[in-house]
C-alpha cells in the first residue's frame, strides 16, 4: 500500500511497548494479543505440512492459468481455498522468515541475503521485531517455532530438495553458507559429470538457516535433511514430524522454466506451474495418505509472493523509454512494514536508466493457498484475509505452541489484527462433528 | 534471487583446440585417487588417443601437444594461437586453456531461467557452463570431436579419416578388445567410442587433478604462506578492490573439497584486440566469443556478445598466454590491464579517431555495452587510481604462484 509504510513506522517507533505475560521478553509477542483458541475441528490437528512454492499471482494459479490443472481443480475439489491469502514481503526470504518466526524483514533479508552475514541487532521493538539495519543470520535469543515446538514436546522437520546435491556447494543437511561468507546457493547449478542432477537446492528457501539458535545446534542436521528423508517419515505417525515445512528445488517451486517450453529449468524440466503441478502430483498423495495425515493432518500449499507487472514509461528528460517492474506491496489484515524498511519499502530501485524496481508497498500481494485437512469441507472456499504471519499464528494455535511470535501476534493497539485459519468455519468442520474415519 | 556477480577474469587462458577447465568427481583431495587409481579399460585407451599425434593430418600434432601435461594440461609456449591444419600452416581462433580440474564440475550451458522477468532483470545471472570459451558442449565427448575435425586443429577431413588412422594405430587391437571385434568395421560407432575413450581419460585420470599446489598445502594446514602471498590472497578476495573472488572462488567447499577458482560464468571484460591473431587483419572480423562467429545458436542474442567462460586460475602462473585471445603474456600484465583498463585505457586500446583510446576495440562499437563495467574493480573512471598499485599487483601475482601444481612448477612462466 503506497506510503503506508513510513506513516506506521512512525506510529511504531513512538507507539508504547506492553508485553504480553508469558511472551519471551527478547521480543515475541505484541501489545495486546488474544489467547489462541481454536474453535474448529482444526483443534484435532497434530500434523502440519507446509509446502512452500514461488512467486506466482493468485489470479493465474487458481484461475487463469492451463499448466496446474492438478492443483487448480483436483485439489481445489478436495481442500479448502483460502482466496485472500497475501505474502508478507518482497523478494524471497523475507516471507520464509516471516512464516517460521513472524520477524518482519531486515534490508537484508527484503534482498535475499546474497552474503550470509549476521543481524546486527540493535534493540527489539515493544511488539517484539529486531531492531537491524543489516543482516541475514538472527541472534540466537531470537525464537521462531523451532523453539515452540521443542518446548510443546513436538518434533519438526525441514526437508529440502536438492540439498546437498553438490556437496561442494552446501551440505545434505542444514546446508548454509559460512557465517559470514557468501552465499553460493543461489540459483540452479546446471547438471554436469559430479553433479549430474544438478542442483537446485537454495539457501535463501530455507528459512530454518537463519536462525542461530537452529544453526548451533546438533538438532539441524537432524532436521533439515534432504527431501527425499520424508517417505521414510511419513510411515507411521509417530515418525511424522509435528510440522514439516516443504522447500521444492528451484525448478519444482516454479521459480524457474516458463512452463510452457519457452524456457525451461536448467535440468531440463518445463518449470513454472507445470513443474509446481507435477511436483504436488507426485508428493500430495504421499502425505495425504500418511497415516499421520489421515488422523490428524492439514497440509497447506502456498506460495512466498507474487510476481510483478510490467509497465513502460518516457523518461521526462531524454524521453527514453523505461520498463518498470511493479510489486504492488500490497498486504492485508493490517501488516506492519517492521522497523527496519524505512526507504527500502517503499521504494524505487533504478537499473542503468532502462528498469526501474517499484516497491509500492511493504507486502508480499495476493498469492492465494490451498488446504487439504480430513478436517476441512472438500471443495470450500474462503475469502478470509491471511498472510503468512496468520499462517503462523494458525498453527501456533492449532498445535498449542507458547504464544505467537513476533507479528503473529495480535496488536490491536495498533489495528493491526489476524484471524486464526483454524477458526474458520467456511472452511473446517465443526468442532463437534469430527470426521468419520 | 540472485544478486549479480558478474565476473572479471584476472587471468584468462585461452581457448581453441579443446577442452576447458580439468577434473574428476572426486571433487576433495583427500578423496581424489590422484594417479594411482587404474584407469577403466576405455581410459586407459584414451590415454593413448590423447596422445597420439597419427590421429591429425598433419600427423605431428595430438591433444597433448596444445595441452601439455607438462604445462598443467595446458599450452607449451607463449604462442596466442597455436598452428593446425593438414601442414600446420592454419592458425588456432582462441588460446589454449588449461584441462586441470573443472572438467567433472563444468555444468551444462545454460542461461538465467528465471520465471519472473524481474527477478532476472535485477540479478542479471550470466550464462554458464559448457565446455570451450564459449560454452558451446555440454559434454567432454561432444567437445572431443571439434579439434580433430576442425581445419585449423587435427584437420581430419571426417570421422572416415579419424577411424582410418585409428585401424593403423598400435593399439587398434586394444581398442577392438575393449569394443568389440567389429568396431573399427562401423566407422560412426568406432568414432563415438573414440569421443568416449577421450572422455573416460580426462575424467578418470589423477593427472587432471593432483591437487598438488602450495595453496592446497595450505587449506590443509601443512604450510604457511609467505605475508606477501597473505596479502594477495587479501587483495584478491576484498570485494571493494579486486573482487576476484566473486568469479574466481576460493573458499574450501562445504564438504571440504578444494577450491577450482571458476563460477563457470560467462563475463564480457573488454579484452584488447590481439594483432598477433592473423585473423584480427581484417577489421570486420570479431571473435565475439557466445555469440559467435564458432559458435551459432546463440547467435542472435547480441546481448551475449563479447562474453567468455571465466577459467580456473589454477596453474595460471604456469602460463605464457591469458585470456581467451592470448592478448597478454605475463600473470603481471594481465592483471595490470584487470586493474588500469578504466583509470588508463591508453595503457591498452589504440586510440580512436577523436584521439582517445578505443575501449573495447575486439568488439563491434554498437556491441560494446556489453562489456562489464558495474563490478569491481571495472567501475573504475579514467584517471581515477587503480585499486591496485604495482607492488600490489606482485602481492596478488605472489598469491597466484601459490596455485601452481607442484609438477607444473617448473614450466612456470617468467612472471614479468
Amino acid at each position: 500500500m503506497p506510503g503506508i509504510g513510513v506513516r506506521k513506522l512512525t506510529i511504531l517507533a513512538f507507539a508504547a511497548a506492553v508485553s504480553f505475560a508469558g511472551l519471551n521478553a527478547q521480543g515475541q509477542g505484541g501489545g495486546q494479543d488474544d489467547a489462541g483458541h481454536v474453535a474448529t475441528a482444526a483443534a484435532g490437528i497434530r500434523h502440519v505440512f507446509v509446502i512452500l512454492l514461488e512467486n506466482k499471482n493468485y489470479e493465474d494459479t487458481f484461475g487463469n492459468s492451463t499448466q496446474d490443472p492438478y492443483l487448480q481443480k483436483q485439489l481445489v475439489s478436495q481442500g479448502a481455498l483460502l482466496t485472500r491469502y497475501f505474502g508478507t514481503g518482497h523478494v524471497s526470504l523475507d516471507n520464509y522468515i516471516a512464516l517460521i518466526s513472524g520477524q518482519s524483514p531486515t534490508p537484508d533479508t527484503a534482498d535475499d541475503c546474497p552474503n550470509f552475514t549476521n543481524v546486527e541487532q540493535t534493540g527489539t521493538t515493544g511488539d517484539g521485531q529486531v531492531i537491524a539495519a543489516k543482516g541475514c543470520v538472527y541472534g540466537s535469543g531470537v525464537r521462531n517455532i523451532v523453539d515452540q515446538l521443542k518446548a510443546r514436546g513436538l518434533s519438526w522437520k525441514g526437508y529440502m530438495e536438492d540439498m546437498g546435491n553438490d556437496p561442494a556447494r552446501e551440505s545434505a543437511t542444514c546446508g548454509h553458507p559460512a557465517v559470514g561468507g557468501r552465499d553460493n546457493a543461489r540459483s540452479f547449478q546446471g547438471p554436469s559429470e559430479a553433479v549430474p542432477q544438478g542442483d537446485g537446492y537454495v539457501t535463501r528457501h530455507n528459512p530454518f538457516v537463519y536462525f542461530h539458535s537452529i544453526i548451533d545446534s546438533p538438532d539441524c542436521n537432524a532436521h533439515v535433511v534432504r527431501l527425499e528423508a520424508l517417505p521414510a517419515d511419513l510411515t507411521s505417525a509417530a515418525t511424522t514430524p509435528g510440522f514439516a515445512l516443504i522447500a521444492p528445488n528451484l525448478c519444482n517451486d516454479g521459480h524457474d522454466g516458463s512452463g510452457d517450453g519457452r524456457s525451461r529449468c536448467k535440468n531440463g524440466e518445463p518449470g513454472g506451474l507445470a513443474s509446481i503441478d507435477a511436483f504436488l502430483q507426485a508428493w500430495v498423495p504421499k502425505i495425504t495418505s500418511s497415516p499421520a495425515f489421515q488422523k490428524d493432518g492439514l497440509l497447506v500449499i502456498t506460495f512466498d509472493e507474487s510476481n510483478s507487472t510490467m509497465e513502460k514509461t518516457t523518461d521526462p528528460q531524454t524521453g527514453a523509454t523505461i520498463t518498470n517492474f511493479v510489486f504492488p506491496g500490497k498486504a492485508c489484515c493490517g501488516q506492519q512494514p517492521g522497523p527496519n524498511l524505512a526507504g527500502v519499502r517503499p521504494g524505487t530501485t533504478a537499473l542503468g536508466g532502462k528498469s526501474s524496481f517499484v516497491y509500492e508497498g511493504f507486502g508480499g500481494d495476493r498469492v492465494g493457498a490451498l488446504l487439504l485437512s480430513p478436517f476441512i469441507k472438500p471443495g470450500s472456499t474462503s475469502d478470509t484475509a491471511y498472510n503468512h504471519y496468520s499462517l503462523l499464528r494458525s498453527i501456533e494455535d492449532i498445535l498449542g505452541l507458547d504464544g505467537h511470535l513476533g507479528y503473529a501476534a495480535n496488536d490491536r493497539s495498533r489495528g493491526y489484527v489476524l484471524d486464526t485459519i483454524g477458526n474458520d468455519r467456511a472452511i473446517f468442520r465443526e468442532a463437534d462433528k469430527p470426521r468419520a474415519k | 534471487m540472485r544478486r549479480t556477480a558478474r565476473k572479471h577474469v584476472v587471468a584468462a587462458a585461452l581457448c581453441g583446440l579443446a577442452v576447458a577447465g580439468g577434473a574428476h568427481p572426486d571433487r576433495s583431495p583427500a578423496a581424489s585417487p590422484v594417479l594411482t587409481q587404474p584407469l577403466s579399460p576405455a581410459a586407459a585407451l584414451g590415454r593413448k588417443l590423447f596422445f597420439d599425434a597419427s590421429l591429425s593430418a598433419s600427423g605431428k600434432l595430438s591433444c597433448a601437444s596444445c595441452h601439455s601435461p607438462t604445462h598443467a594440461y595446458g599450452p607449451p609456449d607463449g604462442r596466442a594461437v597455436r598452428m593446425g591444419g593438414v601442414a600446420l600452416d592454419r592458425e588456432g581462433m582462441r588460446a589454449v586453456p588449461s584441462l586441470r580440474y573443472t572438467l567433472a564440475r563444468t555444468p551444462h550451458w545454460s542461461e538465467d531461467v528465471t520465471a519472473s522477468l524481474a527477478e532476472r532483470i535485477r540479478d542479471a545471472e550470466a550464462p554458464a557452463g559448457g565446455f570451450g570459451w564459449d560454452g558451446r558442449f555440454d559434454t567432454l565427448h561432444e567437445q572431443a570431436a571439434f579439434p580433430l575435425l576442425a581445419p585449423n586443429e587435427m584437420a581430419n577431413a571426417g570421422p572416415a579419416a579419424v577411424v582410418a588412422k585409428l585401424r593403423a594405430a598400435p593399439y587398434a587391437p586394444e581398442f577392438r578388445q575393449v569394443f568389440g571385434a567389429r568396431i573399427l568395421d562401423d566407422t560412426d560407432a568406432a568414432f563415438a567410442q573414440v569421443l568416449q575413450a577421450i572422455e573416460r581419460f580426462e575424467l578418470e585420470d589423477g593427472s587432471f587433478h593432483p591437487y598438488s599446489s602450495r595453496y592446497d598445502l595450505y587449506l590443509d594446514g601443512k604450510v604457511q604462506l609467505t605475508a606477501q602471498e597473505k596479502r594477495g590472497l587479501a587483495l584478491f578476495d576484498d570485494p571493494e578492490r579486486g573482487n576476484c573472488a566473486s568469479c574466481h572462488l576460493d573458499q574450501i567447499g562445504a564438504d571440504g573439497s578444494h577450491p577450482l577458482f571458476t563460477d563457470y560464468e560467462m563475463e564480457a571484460l573488454g579484452v584488447p584486440r590481439n594483432p598477433e591473431i592473423h585473423a584480427n587483419a581484417d577489421p570486420h572480423y570479431f571473435d565475439m566469443g557466445l555469440c559467435g562467429p564458432l559458435r551459432t545458436d546463440q547467435a542472435a542474442k547480441t546481448e551475449y556478445c563479447g562474453l567468455f567462460k571465466t577459467p580456473t586460475l589454477r596453474n595460471v602462473a604456469t602460463r605464457k598466454v591469458f585470456f581467451h585471445n592470448g592478448r597478454f603474456h605475463t600473470l603481471r600484465e594481465a592483471l595490470r590491464f584487470y586493474v588500469r583498463r578504466d583509470t588508463g585505457p591508453g595503457l591498452w586500446y589504440p586510440a580512436g579517431k577523436a584521439g582517445a583510446a578505443e575501449k573495447f576495440d575486439d568488439l563491434p562499437p554498437a556491441l560494446r555495452a556489453n562489456v562489464d563495467r558495474g563490478d569491481a574493480p571495472l567501475d573504475r573512471q579514467q584517471g581515477g587510481a587503480p585499486v591496485w598499485n604495482d607492488a600490489e599487483v606482485d602481492d596478488v601475482v605472489a598469491f597466484l604462484r601459490t596455485l601452481t601444481d607442484a609438477d607444473a612448477a617448473d614450466a612456470g612462466s617468467p612472471l614479468r
